[in-house]
Parts: C-alpha cells; sequence; structure tokens
C-alpha cells in the first residue's frame, strides 16, 4: 500500500480523522451558559427585592410624612407629638417603623398660612435625599447588571455555532420546488405518526398542489395503519392485528414471515389463559385457524394444544406462562412493525427522520472540518470535489447501499470506475487496475501473483 | 464539537435576544421613573431652599407627589423586572431539556430516552423551520399536539405572526410599530425595512390617487433617508408625474402589488437578522448535511435502489440531486440477500455472473439438487463454481 501512497486522493492528506465518536454529551458549553444564566437570575432577583422592599420602604415614609403634614395643617394645633417612620439611612426596612420617633413642632398662626418650622424642614430634606438615593440605587444597580446579561449573549455565541453556511457548497433549499418536496417529506413524517390534521394544515398553509397532498395521505396511509396496530398490541390488543394479518395471509406465507402464526398463537393463548369457560371457545378457535398452519407447524401446535391439560388450574404456574409474558407482547408488536413494513416495502422509520438524524451527526464533524480547511487555506478544495471532505461515521442502521472504496485509490467506486476481482481475489477499482498494469501484466498490490490484467472480472456488490 | 454545540445555538439565542430586549426597556421605564421621582423631590428641595420657610400645605402637596411617583416607580419596576425574570425561566426550562441528554452521576443512558429525546429535537427542528417558512398555524398546531412548546420559540414568533398577517392584508401599522419598538437594534444592522414600508405608503397614497397627502407623507418621512436613499426617493416621487396604471417598467415596478409579498419577506429576514440568527436554519442545514451524508452513487442507479433508504426515496432524490456524495475511504458491504457485513465472519462470494453475495446467504440461494439462482439477475447457475473474494 505504500508504494502507491501518491496516489492517495488529495483529501486524504489532509489527515481528518473522521469523527468516531459521537458525542452528543457534551455538557460544558451548556453549563457555561447556566451559570451565566443563574448569575443574572440572582442579579435580578436582588433587585426585584430592593425594588419592592427599598423603595416600598422609602414610599411609606412619604406617606406618612405627607399624612402628619396633612394632619397638621388640619388640625391646627399648637404642638404636634407625632412618631413618624423613620429608618436610619442605608439601613434595610426590617427595624420597627416607629422606634425613631420625632417631634414634629407646627406653630400656628392663624392669620397667615401654616409654614414649616426649621426641625421639619430638616427631616424632610433628609427624607427627600434618602429617597434620592435609593431610587438612584436602583437604577445603576439595574444598569451595572447588564454586564452579565449580556455575558450569556456571549456564552452562547462562543460555545454554540450559530454559521451553517461553510457545511453547504449549494444550498439546495433555495429551490421552491424543492422547498415543497420538503413540506411533503415533513407532511408525510407526521402523518406516518398518526397527525394527519399536522400534515392537513401544512398542505394547505404551503398550497401544495392536489397531487402532492394525495401522495402524501396514500403513501402513508398504510404505515399509519401499521402503526395503530403496533401501539394496540403493546396494548394487547389483537383483533386489527389479526385482521390485517389474515388480509395479507399469501405474502406473508411467501416471505415466510412468522408474524401471522405468533399472532394466532397470542390470541389463543389468551382464550386459554381466561380458563375454564373459555374452553370450547379456545377449541374453536384452533380448528378454525391453525390448520393452515398444521404443515409448518405441526410440532408447536400440537406444544399448544396440550395446554388444555392446565385449564382448569389457570396457567400461572405452568410451562405457559411465558407465552404471555410482557417481552413476548412487546418482540411480537416490534416482529409485527418489522414484517409489516417489510411486505409492504417501505421503512420502519420515516425518510425525513433518518436524514435529519444523520444530519445532526454529519453537522458537528463538518463544521469541525470548518476550522482544519480555514486554518489550513484549503477552503477552496472542498469546491472541485463532488464528495464530502470526510467520511461521516453513521450507525450501521443508517447504511443502507454497500459501498466498495477501491483501497488503492481511497475512492468510491462507481458505474465508470467499477470494482474488479483479480484473478487471486483481491479487489480493487478499474482505475487503479490500470494504473498498476504494465502492459498486460499485473502484479496484484496484495499478493505476490502475476497475473494478466485482462482476466479481472467486474463484480457487482 | 457535539451536537448540542453544533445545533442549539438558535434554541438558546432567541430567548437570550428576548431578556436583552426586557433587560433594555426594564431600564428604560426604571430610567423615567427615577427621573419622574427626582424631578419632584428636586421641586420639595426647592421649595425648603426658599428664602422664607414654605407654606406646609404645600410641601405637603408636593410631598404628596413624591410619594406617589414614589409607588408608581415601585409597581413598575416590580413588572418590569418580574418581566425579566419570566424570560430567563424561558431559558432555563430550555437549558435544562438539552441538559435531559446528558448522562447522569451514573454515566448510564438508556437507548430509549436517547430516542425519545431525539424525536423531540425533530420536532423541534420542524417548528423552527415552519416558523421560518411563515406556516405558523402549522407550527402552532404541531407545537400543540407534540408537547414540545415551552421548547420552541412558537410563542415569542406570535408578534411576528400579527405583523406578517397584517402585512399581507396590504396593512403597514403593526409593522411599523415592530420597527419603532426595535429602533436602536435596526439601526445597529443598517436595516432599510422602515424605509421600505415607508415608500409602501408612499405608493398606496398615489395608487388612490391622493397625490397631496402622498407629498405630505414624503416630507414628513423621506427627509430622514437622504442620505442614504436619495436615489430611491427620486424614483419613488417620479410616480407623482405618472398615471397609476402607466405602462412605464419603472412606475410598474412600484405599482405591483406582489410588493406586500416582498414586504413579508424583507420583514422576516430582519426579524431573523434581529435575534442574530443565520439565513439558514438548523433544519435545513441537518436536512442537506444528512443526505449528503446518506447519498451514494448506488442512490442515482436503478439496480442498487432500496426502498429503506431516504435518497433512493423520490422526494428526496430530487432534493439531494445537487449535494455531494458522502465520502468513503473504507469499503462498508452488506450482503444484498441476508442484510449482513461482509467480513471475515460472512465472507464475500462471487458467483460466475459477478454478483456478490455473502456465505451465509448461499445456502438460502442454493435449492436441493445444486442450482444456485442469483436473486438480483434471476440467472439460474447448476452446481456453478463459487469464488472467494478478499476486500482489503
Amino acid at each position: 500500500m505504500r508504494a502507491v501512497d501518491w496516489r492517495r486522493s488529495k483529501f486524504t492528506k489532509l489527515i481528518v480523522e473522521p469523527q468516531t465518536e459521537v458525542d452528543i454529551m457534551d455538557d460544558e458549553a451548556i453549563v457555561t451558559v447556566e451559570k451565566e444564566l443563574d448569575r443574572v437570575v440572582s442579579k435580578l432577583e436582588q433587585l426585584h427585592e430592593i425594588a419592592s422592599a427599598e423603595i416600598g420602604d422609602v414610599a411609606s415614609l412619604m406617606s406618612e410624612l405627607v399624612n402628619v403634614l396633612g394632619n397638621a395643617g388640619q388640625m391646627l394645633v399648637t404642638t404636634l407629638n407625632t412618631g413618624t417612620q423613620m429608618n436610619a439611612p442605608g439601613t434595610g426596612s426590617t427595624d420597627d417603623p416607629m422606634d425613631d420617633a420625632v417631634n414634629m413642632q407646627v406653630e400656628t398662626e392663624p392669620a397667615a398660612p401654616q409654614r414649616l418650622t426649621d426641625s421639619q424642614m430638616e427631616i424632610i430634606r433628609e427624607a427627600i435625599s434618602k429617597c434620592n438615593v435609593r431610587v438612584q440605587k436602583l437604577s445603576t444597580e439595574h444598569r451595572d447588571s447588564h454586564g452579565s446579561v449580556s455575558k450569556i449573549g456571549k456564552a452562547i455565541d462562543r460555545n454554540f455555532s450559530s454559521d451553517f453556511s461553510s457545511t453547504m457548497r449549494v444550498d439546495a433549499l433555495q429551490d421552491k420546488d424543492n422547498l415543497m418536496l420538503l413540506n411533503k417529506a415533513i407532511a408525510k413524517h407526521y402523518c406516518r405518526q398518526g397527525m394527519d390534521d399536522v400534515a392537513r394544515i401544512l398542505i394547505k398553509e404551503c398550497k401544495m398542489s392536489e397531487n402532492d397532498a394525495q401522495d402524501v395521505f396514500d403513501s402513508e396511509r398504510e404505515f399509519a395503519e401499521i402503526y395503530s396496530i403496533w401501539i394496540q398490541i403493546q396494548k394487547r390488543e389483537l383483533n386489527e392485528a389479526l385482521k390485517w394479518a389474515i388480509r395479507h395471509s399469501s405474502q406473508l406465507l411467501e416471505r415466510h414471515s412468522l408474524i401471522e402464526f405468533r399472532l394466532h398463537r397470542m390470541r389463543f393463548m389468551q382464550l386459554v389463559s381466561y380458563g375454564l369457560e373459555s374452553q370450547h371457545e379456545a377449541i374453536l378457535y384452533a380448528r378454525n385457524h391453525f390448520q393452515k398452519f398444521a404443515v409448518r407447524y405441526e410440532h408447536e401446535i400440537a406444544n399448544l394444544m396440550a395446554s388444555f391439560i392446565y385449564l382448569p388450574g389457570g396457567l400461572e404456574k405452568t410451562p405457559y406462562k411465558i407465552f404471555l409474558a410482557q417481552e413476548m407482547w412487546t418482540e411480537l408488536s416490534f416482529t409485527f412493525l418489522k414484517d409489516a413494513c417489510q411486505l409492504l416495502g417501505i421503512s420502519k422509520n420515516s425518510a425525513l427522520s433518518v436524514v435529519v438524524n444523520a444530519g445532526c451527526t454529519a453537522l458537528p464533524a463538518l463544521l469541525n472540518i470548518k476550522q482544519v480547511m480555514q486554518s489550513r487555506q484549503v477552503l477552496t478544495m472542498w469546491n472541485g470535489c463532488d464528495e464530502l471532505p470526510i467520511e461521516i461515521d453513521l450507525q450501521p442502521e443508517f447504511r443502507f447501499h454497500s459501498i466498495f472504496a477501491c483501497p488503492i485509490l481511497r475512492q468510491q467506486t462507481t458505474e465508470d470506475n467499477p470494482p474488479k476481482k483479480l484473478t487471486c481475489g483481491h479487489v480493487i477499482s478499474n482505475d487503479a487496475l490500470h494504473k498498476l498494469s504494465n502492459g498486460h501484466i499485473l502484479k496484484c498490490p496484495y499478493c505476490p501473483v502475476e497475473q494478466n490484467a485482462e482476466e479481472a472480472v467486474r463484480i457487482y456488490f | 464539537m457535539s451536537e448540542i454545540k453544533a445545533l442549539e445555538h438558535a434554541t438558546l439565542k432567541v430567548p437570550y435576544e428576548i431578556l436583552n430586549k426586557r433587560f433594555r426597556s426594564a431600564q428604560k421605564i426604571i430610567d423615567r421613573e427615577v427621573d419622574q421621582v427626582m424631578n419632584v423631590s428636586r421641586q420639595v428641595e426647592k421649595a425648603l431652599d426658599a428664602e422664607q420657610p414654605p407654606i406646609l400645605s404645600d410641601v405637603a402637596k408636593l410631598m404628596g407627589n413624591v410619594a406617589q411617583k414614589l409607588q408608581v416607580l415601585k409597581r413598575k419596576a416590580d413588572e418590569s423586572i418580574n418581566d425579566e425574570l419570566s424570560v430567563t425561566q424561558i431559558c432555563k426550562r430550555k437549558l435544562h431539556h438539552l441538559k435531559g441528554i446528558m448522562p447522569r452521576c451514573t454515566g448510564e443512558m438508556f437507548p430509549g430516552t436517547v430516542d425519545q429525546w431525539k424525536r423531540i429535537r425533530i420536532d423541534r427542528l420542524v417548528i423552527e423551520h415552519l416558523l421560518r417558512m411563515g406556516y405558523y398555524q402549522t407550527a402552532e398546531e404541531l407545537a400543540t399536539r407534540t408537547e414540545v412548546r415551552h421548547l420552541t420559540n412558537v410563542e415569542i414568533f406570535q408578534t411576528s405572526r400579527e405583523v406578517e398577517e397584517d402585512l399581507a392584508n396590504h396593512s403597514t401599522t403593526k409593522c411599523v410599530l415592530w420597527c419603532i419598538d426595535n429602533k436602536s437594534k435596526l439601526r445597529k444592522i443598517n436595516s432599510t425595512i422602515e424605509f421600505s414600508l415607508r415608500v409602501q405608503e408612499f405608493v398606496e397614497l398615489v395608487r388612490q390617487n391622493q397625490r397631496l397627502e402622498a407629498v405630505k407623507h414624503s416630507r414628513r418621512y423621506f427627509p430622514a433617508y437622504e442620505k442614504t436613499q436619495l436615489n430611491e426617493i427620486c424614483h419613488v416621487m417620479a410616480l407623482l408625474a405618472y398615471p397609476t396604471d402607466s405602462e412605464m417598467e419603472h412606475c410598474k415596478k412600484y405599482m405591483d402589488p406582489k410588493r406586500w409579498e416582498q414586504l413579508v419577506l424583507d420583514f422576516r429576514h430582519e426579524n431573523y437578522r434581529l435575534f442574530q440568527l443565520s439565513n439558514t436554519s438548523v433544519f435545513s442545514a441537518a436536512i442537506q448535511a444528512g443526505l449528503s451524508a446518506l447519498k451514494t452513487p448506488q442512490c442515482y442507479s436503478q439496480t442498487c435502489r432500496n426502498l429503506n433508504c431516504p435518497v433512493c426515496q423520490d422526494d428526496f432524490h430530487q432534493i439531494a440531486l445537487k449535494l455531494p456524495y458522502s465520502h468513503c475511504v473504507q469499503s462498508r458491504l452488506i450482503c444484498r440477500v441476508t442484510g449482513l457485513p461482509l467480513n471475515e465472519h460472512n465472507q464475500p462470494m462471487m458467483l460466475p455472473n459477478g454478483q456478490i453475495y455473502g456465505r451465509l446467504a448461499l445456502p438460502k440461494i442454493t435449492k436441493e439438487d445444486g442450482t444456485v439462482t442469483c436473486p438480483v439477475t434471476k440467472v439460474k447457475f447448476t452446481k456453478p463454481k463459487i469464488d472467494k473474494v478478499f476486500i482489503m
């Protein structure tokens, strides 16, 4: 392999390791943001306290003073001893409001309007200045918390990425037709889960053509039915499932699917478990439904029928108990989902969910590569190539096709450059074969065999 | 980079921008009320500082004002700070949900929990996409049905929905209010949306042949934009000179009712810029990255289609047409009969026609008499020579 290193595609030279581990579980970013957020929350709560306690306190002090002044004016008493709420400036409002009683002297001058005495003026001045200090404190402290608020924003920007333009060469979803196709995929996705209303509203809102709309409901109707049956099986309800299985009986038989017999078996065991009173019914059921499985499941049917000997005592303490265990129901529901989807030629997961989940795995890897690419000033390199710059490590369930990558050229094979099997059994791509052969003679890069290059055979995976 | 870091920017940024906005308006309200208090208290001080001691009833009245203003300040500060706190709750809820995918202290995670979380993520991403596309009703319904409302921005975009509906009804009122509401931010991002609205109002006046009103309107609003938009102002003013049904290209451009639809789009765009969201939604980025990651040359060859592969299905097939293929330096081969990977435990075997199947599949396609039927080409071979193949 070393000998042909120079032939490797240019991207592998970047030595970008594909993400081997998909870590959705990285909490550092969240913790940072949360910390900043908590800081702001505690600050705001503190301010809230100030607003209600301190301002409220000074406000009631003012009204108290107003009352006293008002009383003084009305009553025209010579001397008024009154206590007014007056806390020492700067302390909290917890003290007894009457602890700082102040003598207010009001002198009467019957003819002229009443005027304030010096001591009254002093008290008012003090109250006013206290009020000024407090309200200004509220305003400045609130303003000071701006720093912490904007820190949240910075933490979000620093820890999360917002720009995806680097992950796409062309934006296929600018196109109106493609967007409509995407709407269709979304509608199908929700139709599948039985949320027809959501699909219907979307179809109306995006003004989907009637053909497309019909297609949405048609394509997913089958699955919606399967989905509802699946849920029913999990609820131990078999009627619909049996109806479905009988309807598709011949197709299921063709595929050697076990599901029809399994469903009947479950139904039968259910009847048996009801005890003696349903004995007759169970026997009838067996005669009606087991007949067509007689050849394939001869042994098992015999086994099932033997359960009648336990009927009087119930199945709880017998080997038949296992047939009705929770795991059997779950297993049955999943077997049904799998076989039914296979029979209808549809996938268990909606196309949309497969694509989005694959994309969620791919995006972090692609965003990572952006940093590498930019730092090496090779951003333009991607433009020349119709493949993603790195391999995305998807889970096996997202692999739908066999891919043969030529071990020499490190490229996927295509119709133009198909895989070829050498006489020694090793497989390389057609292009590599041509590059390695000298006239007709080809030495296998992996073993000592020399052979005629023309004897290599095109193979298909 | 983790998936959360890569995908959840908008989830957090939108409520943050709301918090920031609430903070500003709270500051404004508090400052205004503080000023009011200071004003009246200054009057009291002034009265006290007068040469003659002030009249008691006057002072009492002034003090009454102070007390009243203080009460107002207290109430307003209370309200606005509560407003801010309620937004922080939204952020908290979202952070909490994002943390739901973290391993607990035991470090273990049930696969069911992850699947459920991913299912919710799809719903969240779809809702965000629907909001961006302006399909508010669908977004609303979906948020209700899937019970993820508290994790989405549906509520926050309620205002934009109202503005858009208003614009769609050929009215600028709500959008103008929105512009005033976000004035400083819009200025910061150099938005011209308000100018476009004023132009549209002008055009509507001309359309109704209220040309004098139009002139007044232009006098009132256009001078503010003379530095940046002078050229367009001239063009717009030229409309005054022509009949409304003029065939001139330039007139038709402004008179076109389609301009309203453009305004809706412009507004939506500005709204996203306001929240510092990128032009592409996470959903569309994820869809495209996902399609690329799944796309193989086989998806486009008639014989190798796999019905379970999304890219092989009609809708996505079309969308993925221009997207790059996945990159693959290591072969991954799957037997087409058993669906099992081809490796040392299931060695790839070649039929005489070049088709490769796993060793484990051979019994399934071989009849008792030794005939082998190729499941793809349906060709029958009697006791064929089946070769081992070595994949590096």
